[in-house]
């Protein structure tokens, strides 16, 4: 990944591969442990993916429910009012792990074309 | 105050494409948590509001299906006919459920949905047919079941003591069943709950153990909105753990989503 973090992307096309990647990355944050939808867009932020929008965010979170992905419930925040938790199911933990290794993959192609490209 | 107007708009906007009262108060109630952490200005947070709840209209309006196989027959009830009297409630009435689905039993008041559910349970005798239950099983009665001077967490124990689980681990799977209903179980003795609440008590018997096969009696007596979508995450999380589940219920609007419909209208006189 560090040759494409080299690259200067224009923001229209790092959009278009968040698209690809979005529910998996957050998938695969609910493996590490149950959270919530601005947490989640934070730890995307820490993780590089740049600012992630609640409108952009919020309907993958739907559509994981959805096909029972991920499930739900509402905890009290610290103070405030409730807050949507979501947590990982079972079927979710197994797409993670199999987009793992097909993600692996295709950065690895991705990556060795890009390489040999540059490396001329 | 603008959070305000937008999160109304989006209410509004929600409505009219369609989104049901239930699921648009959750969408609002996220999207203004989202924005008081994050002190954004939600039209750089979220965009226009009829734009939004389109994406939303759009998330949920998908199939509700994960792929997925159904494992070994859990219970098979055949032919059963039951008769109070001269009445007869149920003729010949059969359904197969396998693991990982989820049936409901649907019909009128009287058409003996329940009467059926306790047969499968063994808590009553049916005057024809057979009933096979492979692997444990849990039960949730529409109302009862509870002991009254008992706290939640002594009903885990003692439900717990009665399929092998033991008290610290009753104890916990309780509290986290429980926490997935949105119920924080205290001190209190069941009979000064609420009907709601004693049904969620209820609900965490049933699936205590985790048994193969959950017959659940109309368990969502009581409870607002929130707890009943509670409730059906719970039926998928059981039918996506492999389990059987068998729902009781007159209300419709989850039955795109089950596996098996036993329909018992009209089946009896």
């Amino acid at each position: 990944m560090a040759v494409l973090a080299c690259l200067t992307v224009d923001q229209d096309r790092r959009a278009q591969w968040l698209r690809g990647v979005l529910d998996l990355c957050v998938l695969g944050l609910l493996a590490r442990g149950d959270s919530y939808g601005y947490e989640l867009a934070q730890s995307l932020q820490t993780a590089g993916l740049g600012a992630i929008q609640g409108g952009t965010l919020y309907p993958v979170l739907l559509r994981l429910q959805r096909s029972g992905l991920v499930t739900v419930y509402w905890r009290e925040g610290g103070g405030g009012p409730a807050r949507k938790y979501y947590t990982i199911s079972a079927a979710g933990l197994a797409v993670v792990a199999d987009a793992a290794g097909q993600w692996a993959a295709f950065a690895g192609g991705v990556g060795a074309i890009l390489q040999e490209r540059t490396a001329r | 105050m603008r959070h305000e107007i937008w999160l109304a708009a989006l209410s509004d906007e929600l409505r009219r494409h369609g989104v049901g009262p239930d699921l648009a108060g959750h969408v609002v109630a996220e999207a203004a948590g989202h924005l008081r952490d994050s002190g954004e200005p939600p039209l750089r947070a979220f965009g226009p509001p009829d734009a939004y709840a389109a994406a939303v209209a759009d998330s949920v309006g998908g199939p509700a299906f994960v792929s997925r196989s159904a494992g070994p027959v859990r219970l098979r009830a055949v032919d059963i006919v039951k008769r109070y009297g001269k009445r007869t409630v149920l003729s010949g009435v059969s359904l197969t459920v396998r693991a990982g689905q989820v049936a409901a039993v649907v019909g009128a008041n009287g058409s003996g949905k329940s009467t059926f559910l306790r047969i499968c349970a063994g808590l009553d005798g049916a005057d024809g047919g057979q009933v096979e239950v492979h692997g444990t099983l849990g039960y949730c009665p529409q109302a009862g079941g509870t002991a009254d001077f008992l706290r939640a967490d002594e009903h885990f124990t003692l439900i717990g003591a009665g399929r092998g689980v033991s008290r610290p681990a009753a104890a916990r799977a309780g509290a986290r069943q429980a926490a997935a209903l949105d119920w924080a179980p205290g001190d209190a003795q069941a009979r000064h709950l609420s009907g709601g609440t004693r049904q969620k008590l209820n609900l965490v018997l049933a699936g205590l153990g985790d048994p193969d096969v959950l017959l659940l009696d109309e368990p969502y007596q009581g409870f607002d909105r929130g707890t009943y979508l509670d409730f059906w995450h719970e039926v998928w999380r059981w039918r996506d753990a492999g389990r059987a589940v068998v729902v009781v219920t007159h209300l419709l609007n989850q039955l795109d989503r089950v596996d098996v419909v036993l329909d018992l209208s009209g089946v009896a006189a």
